[in-house]
This record gives structure tokens, C-alpha cells and sequence, in this order.
């Protein structure tokens, strides 16, 4: 197979970038329209579900190695402190302790995570490793620390009028939004205020390490093996293939777990020093203070239209919390990106606080970005008098409104009519009622990205018995790509799912694999997947023509048989992989580049229906209805959970997920999930999913990404509900007892 | 201290420190790491396993007041852990699969006290198990599946 | 630090004696350990309660008595308390989740610490722990209580509010007392809303007789496992609706049906708890056809 260097694009998140990459010949034939593509399309259990039913599925926190040595790390207490004394003395000599780090220690090549200067309530100053839990938690206790407590700044607003930005301030600019906001016929002001939403993985961040004369082994609980890979090596000087990455089952991450974290660079520190495994475990409450957030952002629209609804101009600003880290996350994108307008200001100010560093959370600035805009859109709406949806069809861009260019592939259309129609959009206004009890319904755009790229490899190899194993180079944080991927290769070869192997999270079994995050995923390796198992059919129907005298061009393999395509031959596949003793047949594939002079982006438009209790000011989301344009769907059974769960976090964002800082103390005081509430199953909704759209006719396979997308139009459509059932509007999320009471004048 | 316990149906003797938690007597000193702990305080439900039938938290739990007890975790096997893994597979009532372990033991505890619940009573009992990637849907519909009728 | 000592005491003298010499007093321990671990009133050991056969419930003469170790869940499920005390099962159903349901006793329930996130802080200590500050006061208190005071958290125990509208009794090593009497507010000198002496612990709660009708209704911040961001009861004998409530106050507090909010003027952060606590109090009177 030939392979060559080429030059793409990918957009991750809203950041596009341009990586060289490896790419191989992909000769594997796109399906023809109307062709039987089973088991892509068809409901598929997870090929992991007895690992993960049976507690035999490891994940990083599992992981014990003879001589495991437990670590801990000491936090300040402080907002913003000097640490003025510190016993390391102390610590070693506590029974069981075997390396104890101070403040600026650790790999001789990366920043050391331990400081004496701590900025936040949280941050990390020395770090042990010991025997036990309990004498790892002993020497944290002898090292009595002293400080001296310095000034802080935790509020938003504070640190704005302060101008202390984290990343600086940008302004975006299309079209003449000044002029065109003074002729506009109607012109808007809407403010919204998105809360820090704290991600909360059930697993919580972890590592393992074991640092060996042959190079550095290390578990991490990881969305990305392969840069978690690169962090240490480069931290500690180590050449990538001598760093081994294993994350084999994850616990969830939802943005928060790329690369290997501080728990990664601390753990393989103290097993370098001791040369024993060391495991590192956050606990909850450091999960909630030091593992990141999203960002809580103050959003300022201006908008001018037209008398009869069309956008003229958007003038957007955002202040977001950037606390101690982050990007500046997209969060005005969907002012620039989704509808038609042609004049555009967008000014974003990413703030710095005395907190965490902000870290992505599904669809991060997007989400909350939506949350407000949307709502923005329906104030217009209400002004011009105009129904919701139908502005947003006026408003509608078959062509991206920045750059012109075409997308890949776009139903958003079609995503309102249906979704209109599967929620009963037309009779909403009869829903309201005028009792204690109201109701609303509400309605939100969804924009992302999700066309995922290169690099991405895979290898399919087949044995004696036809039991396939697929081997790639990523990590499943719970989404399900694992099993997306046998369902893809399974097509190819005929054979069934559950008799298929996928050997994932380890870098040490093949070249890199995609990160799970930005939608990504499974548009980067499912066709490279496709493409090695193409390899392998190819190979075993060339077999067979030999065997049984017959063209391969008129062989096929199907459920696990050999068949000619005018039915004279039926045979195990094994009747060819039989022959093969200790070989196996092998393929690989790679992922190709993406379309040029076209914008690949997943859309959507959620219907939410609440009910809302004036007198408790207690919000139930009864309904949401869900349609989605995502492109070829694999495994509806792992699509329609990923819907659930994106909606499910979007529920808790816009009715009860909040981070409470203590304005005396700059501390969270909600750092755990008794405070910090999180939905639980009780708080289900009735879903309605559906996903429209052929597949992207310009992406191999035709396959684009869902993790973000159901997340993005929940919070902005529950919003426009209860202010459909209320004649209020709330600006301030989550909707709490609190805030609708107070909304409602109590 | 000494405590002696039945763990899916195996006695063991075991001698632990009494501030010591069940859930890390059982990942630690027993190697059962199939029971997770996610918040360790009580508040998630991740750590659950059934004692003497009552589904409890393994983190708030101290191993040395379970003596003579018995413990049912998710590395055991009856017929009815067995029919909810199958439910819980056919109707994708996990994702990540970290609270998954907990999810299947406060799911038998409910079927074994309430062979036939209703969406009312299963929504009531497995409203402690928090699960943060949203499979909620799945688990309803997979307790439902898999009580008697179901 | 989490290093503690565990004890299973052969007799009550055992527990009083060891309580007297600090040690703290468990019942399913999902409030203590949690407390152990974070540092918030530590000591060295803890006595399990449970071990002194205090659990059951007895129904005799109309009334119904609880011992004190009994687990809230056996309070849920019991038929009789289903049938003649709706309130309480309400109350016990109202519990945290299903777990701490099955392992937090009655007493244990009623003697629990305030939920406030300050005093829950690891990092802080307030007054109530024995510091100087409320920071509630000074801070964030959007889910406290209603009226000033030293301290501005609101009782967190759903069954003390439905036992206090039934007029309940407790027994104690000590003494016998209406349930109101086991609460008062944390003074200077004793940073406590218990009125337990050292040595002394809860045996059992009794009602003496059975209503006409009760109640307990909750709003909490999900539809379920969310503490009481307010909870009201309501039992009604005869014509006597008596209402009782948590999330106002330090202490659990018998209200006024006609006139709920009474010297409970709400603070910067909590005013909206006002409108919650007339809404809860009409749909708790509802509930008993007031």
C-alpha cells in the first residue's frame, strides 16, 4: 500500500488546524445508493457491555501493580497565598512515606504543577507518595503549611473593570454592524449570564504510573492517549516511543481529560524518584476545584432587523471566567455562524480569577453561546411578531455566513419542519394554561463542526477462526465508538459484531488515533476503519476465488459466509481462514483529508416543553424533542444515548448546575454533589430523536460527529419554554426555585 | 480489627483497620474493584453494594461494622444480576459504564423487595445512582425489562 | 485526618461512657463519616449504636414508637405508619436517595448536622464549628434561612418536621421530652442546636396518637435526593392543623397555618423562601383538608 505525506485542515472546536499527515490509499468503494449497509444503520449493544456489567471492565482508578505506592497532593486553602513555610522534612519522615515534592519540583523539562505561590483555593503545592492512603494523608498533615493570605479577585465583573485577561481580548468584525444597526427598523438589547458548569466525570481524574529502565508505562483516565504521550515525553525528556499511554476503559470526561493531566506528570515524577508504580486518584472535591469548568460568561447582544424579521446587524460582546486557564472558547460563534446577517461585531474578554483554570466542557462557548443567542432570537421574534421558528427560517444560510463557502452537506430546514412537527409546535400556545401550573414550549438552532480528520489509523486483522480484531488508536470515553468501529468493519467482512475484537487505548499497539472530543471521533476513524477491513475482504474473496474457481468480483461475505452472487456458493468464511494456521490476514487504513473549499458542520433544532410550578418555582422539562443532521448514522442505539446524555447535561446547565464561589473567601463552596446537583432519574424527560439527512456526500463513508451537537440547543430551548409558559424571562442560568420565584416577584 | 463476612456467596476473614471504608476494603485489600467510588461521600451511589440484601454506600459503610454480614457485589452472579446485565446491554443503560456497578445493585435491590415496579417506584429507587453520562433512559427502561413481566 | 477508633458498646452505660470521653455517636453513619473525613468536630473514635438493639417499630394504643436506630427506610415501608401517619412516610420517603435511606437512622436523622456549605467546608471554619465566623451571613446564603441570628443555617431533618406536627416525644438515656425540646439554638458557649448532654443519646421517638390526617410536602432543587430547600408538615386532629417546617430556620419550627411566614422575614439572599413557604403550607394544609 502506498502512503504519502499530505497537508489538511481540521476544525477542532472552532480552531482550525493544519497538520501534516501520513495518509494511504483508500480504494474502498462508497456505498451506491440503496444498497444494504448492515449493520451500519441498525441498533448495536455495545461490544463491551459484559466488561462494563460485570465489574471485569479497568479502568485507571482500578489499576494496582505489585508495590503500588498511593500519592497525595497538598492543596492551598487559599485563594491567593504565599506559602511562607513548609515541613518536606516532616512528611519524609512519616512511616510509610517514600518521596515527598515540594513547590517547583518535577520533570526537569516541563512546569513543575507544584507551587509556592498559589492562585487559586485548590492549587497544587507538594505532592507525596506512600505506602498507604493513610500515610500519604499523614504526610500531607506534616507538612504544615503556613502562608500568607494575599488579595483576590473571584468575580467577573471585578476582574473585567480590573482589564486582567487571561487571553487577550478579540473583536471580529463583518460588514458595517454600525451603520446597519442605525437604519435597522427594530433594533434589540438582550443580556444572559451562563453559570461555570462543573463537569463532574464519575471517574475522576487518575493516573498510574510505573517509570522502568525500558521507559515509562502510564494508565491515564485520557480523551487523548496519544498527546497525553507527547505531554510526558516532552516533560521529562523521554522519546515518545519509550512512553507507553494505556487508558482502557475511562469513566467519562466530557472535555476535561485530554493529555494526562497534573495527576500524569506527579504520578510519573514520584515513580521516577522511587522507582515504584504510584497511583494519583482525585478525590471529588479536587475534581470540582482544580479539573476545570466551563466557562461562566456574560453575554451582550445588540441586534437590528428588518420590520419583518431579517437580521441586519449583531453586536455580541462576552465577558468570560477564565479563572486560572482555558482558550477563549467560541462562545459568540453562533451570532457569526448560524444565520444569515451580513453586518457582524463580536468582542470577547476572557477574564482571569483566583479559581481553576477553565478546561472544555461538550460544545465549550458554543453551548452557553447558544443559550443566549437563541433567546436573543426569540425576544426578536416576539417583537417583530413573528413565530419563533419560522424567524429562523427567514433567517436561514445555505452557505457559511463568514466565508461563503458551501457546506458539506446541510438539513437544518429540514431539522425545524420535523422537529415542528414531532413536537406539536403549531398548537404550543394552547399548552400555556393560566393556573399554577404553566406551560411553554421553546425551540433552539444547533451549529458545530464534527467533519473530525486526519491522522487516524487502523489495522483489521482476521485468523484461523474469523473472529476479527480490530486494532486503533484511541481511547473510548464511554461514547462508544469501540463498538461503532466493529459495526463499520463488520459490513466489510461479513461478519458479525459480537464476534469482533476492538484493541483500543494503548499506544504501544499502532500509529495515532483520534482524540475523543470536538465531534471528532468517529468521523476521523471510521473510514480508516472501513478502508483496513475493505483490505481485508479483498484479500479473503481472493482467496476464495482461487479456491473455489469462481471471479472475486462475483464473491461476497455475508453473515459469516463466503456466497457467490448467483447463489451456487455458501460457505464459511473459515473454509478460507481455516488454511491459515498461526497467520492472519492484515489490513490497514488511514483517514483521508477532508473536502477542500467546503465547511463540514453538524446541525440541529431542539423543542423543549416545561412545565413550571409558579408557586415552588420548581421547572420540569416534560419534553424534548431532538432532530439532528449528522450525516450517516452507525449505531442508532449509541447515537440515540449520546442524545440523551448531551440533553441530560443540558437539563442540569439550565435548571440546577451551578458553581458557587464564596465572595469573603474566594473558595467553591459547592464542590460536591450533595451542593453542586447534577440531574438524577427522576428529572428524565420524554425524548424524541430523530436524525435527518443522507450521508455528507463529500466525507468518506458519510459520517459526521454527536457528541457536542445534542448538548448545544437544550439550555437555549428550555429557556425559550419557560419563557413561552411564563411571560417572564430569566437571564441568569441555572432556572433555580430561587431565580423563578424572584422572576416572579417573590 | 477481625471481620469475618460473605462475599457472593464465599466467606472471607479479613483483618482491617476500623476507619477503614467497605469500598476500599474491597478494591484494595480484596482486589473486587468491580464496586467504584466516585464522590466518596456518600452522595453518587457509585460505590453500592447490597448488605444483607439493603442497598448501601460502600464509601460511608466501615468494613469493621459489617461483621457476619453478607455482601452481594457486582462480580457476583444470580439469575436475576444475570437478566439485568442482559437488559442493561439490549437497552444501552450504560455508557461510560463507571456507575454501571452500582446502577445493577441498587436495580436488584429494587427487584428483589419489588419483583413488578412500576416507572414510579423504579424512577424513586434508582434516583441515587447518578449517572453523569445520561443514560437514565436505558437503566428505566432496562429495570423495567428486567422485572418479573418485564 | 481519617484515623478513628470503632467501637461496638456491650450496653448503653458503655456508649454514655464512652461519649462522655469525646467519642461521637454513630447511627448509619452517612452524617458522620463524611464529617470525620473533612475534620468538622473530629474525635478519635466513633460508637455504633446500633449494636444495643434500639431498632424497631411498635404500634400500641393508636401511637407508634420508633426506636432510634431504626433505618429511615423501615419508617417508609412500614404499613401501619403508611396508614395512619402519611406524613412521616412522606417525611422518610423524602430522605436523601434510597442508600442513605437504607442506612441513616431515625435518631441519627433527627441529630444530624446542618447541611450548610460553609460548616460542611473543609477549608473553613465557622462559627457554629466553634470559630468566629458565620460566613453565611457575610457570604453566599441563597439556601439558608429565614431569620438573623449567630448562626443562618436551616434544619436539614425531614422526619423532625413531621414528628414535630404529630406532637412526638422522645426518649433519651436520660429523660423523656416533647420532640421541640431536643433542639435549641447554638449559643456562644455551646456551639450546639441539640440539647443532648455529653454521655446522652437518643433510644426512641414516639407518637402518641394518630392524626386525621397528615402530610409532608418538600421542594427541593431536583425532583429527587435534593435536602429540603424547604419541607412543610401538617397533621391535623380534628379541627387542629398543626404545621411544622425545615429550610427556614436554625431549628425545626412549628409555623402558624394561617400565617406560615410569621417572624420569618427572610434575608438578603433568601426572601424568595417566603413565597415557598406559603405555597408548601397551603399545599401541606391541602393535604389534611384544611
Amino acid at each position: 500500500m502506498t502512503a504519502k505525506l499530505v497537508k489538511t485542515e481540521a476544525v477542532v472546536e472552532g480552531r482550525t488546524e493544519v497538520r501534516w499527515t501520513l495518509v494511504e490509499e483508500d480504494d474502498t468503494p462508497e456505498f451506491e445508493d440503496g444498497a444494504a449497509t448492515r449493520p451500519i444503520g441498525e441498533p448495536t449493544p455495545r461490544i463491551t457491555a459484559r466488561a462494563r456489567t460485570t465489574g471485569s471492565a479497568r479502568f485507571t482508578v482500578d489499576i494496582a501493580l505489585p508495590g503500588l505506592l498511593e500519592a497525595a497532593v497538598l492543596r492551598s486553602p487559599h485563594a491567593n497565598a504565599r506559602v511562607t513555610s513548609l515541613d518536606l522534612d516532616a512528611a519524609r519522615a512519616v512511616p510509610g512515606v517514600r518521596a515527598v515534592i515540594g513547590p517547583g519540583e518535577g520533570p526537569e523539562n516541563g512546569d513543575s504543577p507544584l507551587s509556592d505561590t498559589p492562585g487559586f483555593a485548590g492549587a497544587a503545592i507538594a505532592a507525596v507518595a506512600a505506602d498507604s492512603a493513610d500515610a500519604a494523608e499523614a504526610a500531607l498533615a506534616a507538612l504544615a503549611p503556613e502562608y500568607e493570605v494575599l488579595g483576590f479577585v473571584t468575580g467577573i465583573d471585578e476582574a473585567f473593570e480590573k482589564h486582567d485577561f487571561l487571553v487577550d481580548p478579540t473583536e471580529h468584525e463583518r460588514g458595517d454592524p454600525d451603520a446597519a444597526l442605525a437604519a435597522a427598523d427594530i433594533t434589540l438589547e438582550a443580556s444572559y449570564i451562563a453559570p461555570a458548569q462543573l463537569h463532574n466525570s464519575l471517574e475522576p481524574h487518575a493516573a498510574v504510573a510505573d517509570w522502568r529502565d525500558e521507559g515509562l508505562v502510564i494508565w491515564s483516565s485520557t480523551q487523548a492517549i496519544y498527546d497525553a504521550r507527547a505531554t510526558v515525553a516532552e516533560a521529562f525528556g523521554l522519546d515518545p516511543e519509550r512512553v507507553r499511554v494505556i487508558c482502557e476503559f475511562m469513566g467519562g470526561g466530557f472535555g476535561s481529560k485530554f493529555g494526562v493531566g497534573p495527576q500524569g506528570i506527579l504520578a510519573a515524577e514520584l515513580s521516577r524518584r522511587t522507582r515504584r508504580p504510584v497511583r494519583l486518584v482525585n478525590s471529588r472535591r479536587e475534581e470540582n476545584i482544580t479539573a476545570g469548568f466551563r466557562t461562566p460568561a456574560k453575554m451582550d447582544y445588540t441586534i437590528g432587523a428588518s420590520a419583518d424579521g431579517r437580521l441586519q446587524a449583531v453586536e455580541a460582546s462576552a465577558v468570560m471566567g477564565m479563572g486560572s486557564g482555558g482558550w477563549a472558547f467560541p462562545v459568540l460563534e453562533p451570532v457569526k455562524s448560524i444565520y444569515a446577517c451580513p453586518n457582524v461585531r463580536l468582542m470577547v474578554a476572557p477574564v482571569r480569577q483566583n479559581l481553576g483554570p477553565s478546561v472544555a466542557f461538550r460544545a465549550p462557548g458554543v453551548m452557553e453561546g447558544t443559550f443566549g443567542f437563541e433567546q436573543a432570537l426569540d425576544e426578536l421574534a416576539e417583537k417583530v411578531g413573528i413565530d419563533p421558528l419560522d424567524l429562523r427560517r427567514l433567517n436561514h444560510s445555505e452557505a457559511d455566513p463568514e466565508s461563503g463557502k458551501p457546506y458539506s452537506s446541510k438539513h437544518l430546514l429540514e431539522c425545524y419542519d420535523r422537529a415542528a412537527e414531532l413536537a406539536g409546535w403549531a398548537e404550543r400556545d394552547a399548552l400555556r394554561g393560566d393556573g399554577r401550573i404553566r406551560r411553554g414550549m421553546g425551540a433552539a438552532s444547533q451549529y458545530w463542526w464534527g467533519g473530525g480528520g486526519p491522522p487516524a489509523y487502523a489495522e483489521v486483522r482476521v485468523g484461523k477462526a474469523a473472529r476479527p480484531a480490530i486494532t486503533v488508536g484511541l481511547q473510548d470515553l464511554g461514547t462508544g465508538t469501540m463498538t461503532a468501529c466493529a459495526v463499520i468493519a463488520s459490513e466489510r467482512l461479513g461478519i458479525p459484531v459480537d464476534a469482533i475484537t476492538v484493541y483500543a487505548g494503548d499506544t504501544s499497539r499502532i500509529g495515532h488515533g483520534p482524540f475523543s472530543g470536538g465531534s471528532m471521533t468517529l468521523a476521523s476513524i471510521a473510514p480508516a476503519v472501513r478502508s483496513a477491513a475493505h483490505h481485508v475482504r479483498t484479500e479473503i474473496l481472493g482467496l476464495a476465488a482461487e479456491m473455489f474457481e469462481i471471479a472475486a468480483s462475483d464473491l461476497t461475505l455475508e453473515d459469516g459466509e463466503i456466497r457467490s452472487v448467483d447463489g451456487t456458493l455458501r460457505q464459511p468464511i473459515t473454509e478460507v481462514t481455516g488454511k491459515l494456521g498461526n497467520a492472519w490476514i492484515s489490513g490497514s487504513g488511514s483517514r483521508g483529508p477532508n473536502p477542500e473549499g467546503m465547511n463540514v458542520n453538524t446541525f440541529g433544532c431542539q423543542i423543549a416543553q416545561v412545565a413550571v410550578d409558579t408557586g415552588t418555582g420548581r421547572i420540569t422539562v416534560e419534553r424534548i424533542v431532538a432532530v439532528h443532521d449528522i450525516g450517516r448514522v452507525v449505531n442508532p442505539m449509541g447515537a440515540r444515548s449520546q442524545v440523551m446524555g448531551g440533553i441530560l447535561q443540558g437539563i442540569g446547565f439550565t435548571l440546577m448546575e451551578e458553581r458557587v464561589v464564596d465572595p469573603t473567601t474566594g473558595t467553591v463552596v459547592n464542590a460536591g454533589l450533595e451542593d453542586y446537583k447534577v440531574p438524577t432519574i427522576a428529572d428524565l424527560p420524554e425524548v424524541v430523536c430523530e436524525f435527518v439527512g443522507d450521508p455528507d456526500p463529500h466525507l468518506k463513508l458519510g459520517v459526521k460527529g454527536l457528541g457536542e451537537p445534542p448538548v448545544i440547543p437544550t439550555p437555549g430551548a428550555i429557556g425559550n419554554a419557560v419563557a413561552h409558559a411564563l411571560g417572564v424571562r430569566l437571564r441568569e442560568a441555572p432556572y433555580t426555585p430561587r431565580r423563578v420565584l424572584e422572576a416572579l416577584g417573590a | 480489627m477481625q471481620v469475618r463476612l460473605t462475599i457472593n456467596g464465599q466467606p472471607h476473614e479479613l483483618d482491617v483497620a476500623p476507619h477503614r471504608a467497605l469500598a476500599d476494603v474491597l478494591r484494595d485489600d480484596l482486589a473486587l474493584t468491580g464496586t467504584k467510588v466516585a464522590c466518596g461521600e456518600g452522595t453518587c451511589g457509585t460505590c453500592t453494594v447490597l448488605l444483607d440484601g439493603r442497598p448501601v454506600l460502600s464509601c460511608l459503610t466501615l468494613a469493621g461494622a459489617c461483621d457476619g454480614s453478607e455482601l452481594q457485589t457486582v462480580e457476583g452472579s444470580t439469575p436475576l444480576l444475570e437478566r439485568l446485565r442482559a437488559a442493561f446491554t439490549a437497552h444501552d443503560g450504560f455508557q461510560c459504564g463507571f456507575c454501571t456497578p452500582g446502577q445493577l445493585m441498587s436495580a436488584a435491590a429494587l427487584l428483589e423487595r419489588t419483583p413488578s415496579p412500576s416507572r414510579e417506584e423504579i424512577r424513586v429507587a434508582m434516583a441515587g445512582n447518578l449517572c453523569r453520562c445520561g443514560a437514565y433512559e436505558g437503566i428505566e427502561q432496562a429495570v423495567a425489562a428486567a422485572a418479573e413481566g418485564g | 485526618m481519617r484515623t478513628f477508633g470503632y467501637v461496638r458498646p456491650a450496653d448503653a452505660g458503655e456508649a454514655s461512657a464512652r461519649l462522655r470521653d469525646g467519642a461521637r455517636a454513630m447511627g448509619g453513619g452517612t452524617d458522620l463519616i463524611p464529617q470525620l473525613d473533612r475534620g468538622i468536630l473530629p474525635s478519635d473514635e466513633v460508637v455504633d449504636l446500633r449494636t444495643l438493639g434500639l431498632s424497631g417499630i411498635e404500634h400500641s394504643n393508636g401511637g407508634v414508637r420508633i426506636g432510634a436506630t431504626t433505618p429511615v427506610a423501615e419508617v417508609e415501608r412500614d404499613p401501619g405508619i403508611g396508614e395512619r401517619f402519611a406524613g412521616l412516610r412522606q417525611a422518610a420517603a423524602a430522605v436523601g436517595s434510597p442508600q442513605l435511606r437504607e442506612m441513616g437512622t431515625v435518631g441519627g436523622n433527627l441529630c444530624q448536622q446542618v447541611r450548610c456549605w460553609y460548616f460542611r467546608h473543609p477549608d473553613l471554619q465557622c462559627w457554629l464549628r466553634g470559630g468566629e465566623t458565620c460566613y453565611a451571613q457575610i457570604g453566599d446564603h441563597r439556601k439558608h434561612g429565614l431569620e438573623p441570628g449567630d448562626c443562618i443555617s436551616v434544619a436539614p431533618s425531614d422526619l423532625s418536621a413531621a414528628l414535630l406536627a404529630l406532637d412526638a416525644r422522645v426518649e433519651t438515656t436520660a429523660r423523656q421530652m416533647p420532640l421541640a425540646d431536643l433542639y435549641r439554638k447554638a449559643t456562644d458557649d455551646r456551639r450546639s442546636t441539640l440539647t443532648l448532654e455529653p454521655g446522652e443519646f437518643l433510644t426512641a421517638v414516639e407518637v402518641p396518637r394518630a392524626p386525621d390526617a397528615s402530610a409532608y410536602v418538600i421542594a427541593g432543587e431536583r425532583a429527587a435526593w435534593s435536602f429540603a430547600l424547604v419541607g412543610v408538615a401538617a397533621a391535623r386532629f380534628g379541627d387542629d392543623v398543626r404545621m411544622a417546617a425545615v429550610g427556614v430556620s436554625n431549628l425545626p419550627r412549628q409555623i402558624d397555618p394561617a400565617d406560615p411566614t410569621r417572624d420569618l422575614p427572610g434575608l438578603d439572599m433568601t426572601r424568595w423562601k417566603r413565597r415557598l413557604l406559603e405555597t408548601l403550607a397551603s399545599d401541606a394544609g391541602a393535604a389534611v383538608g384544611r
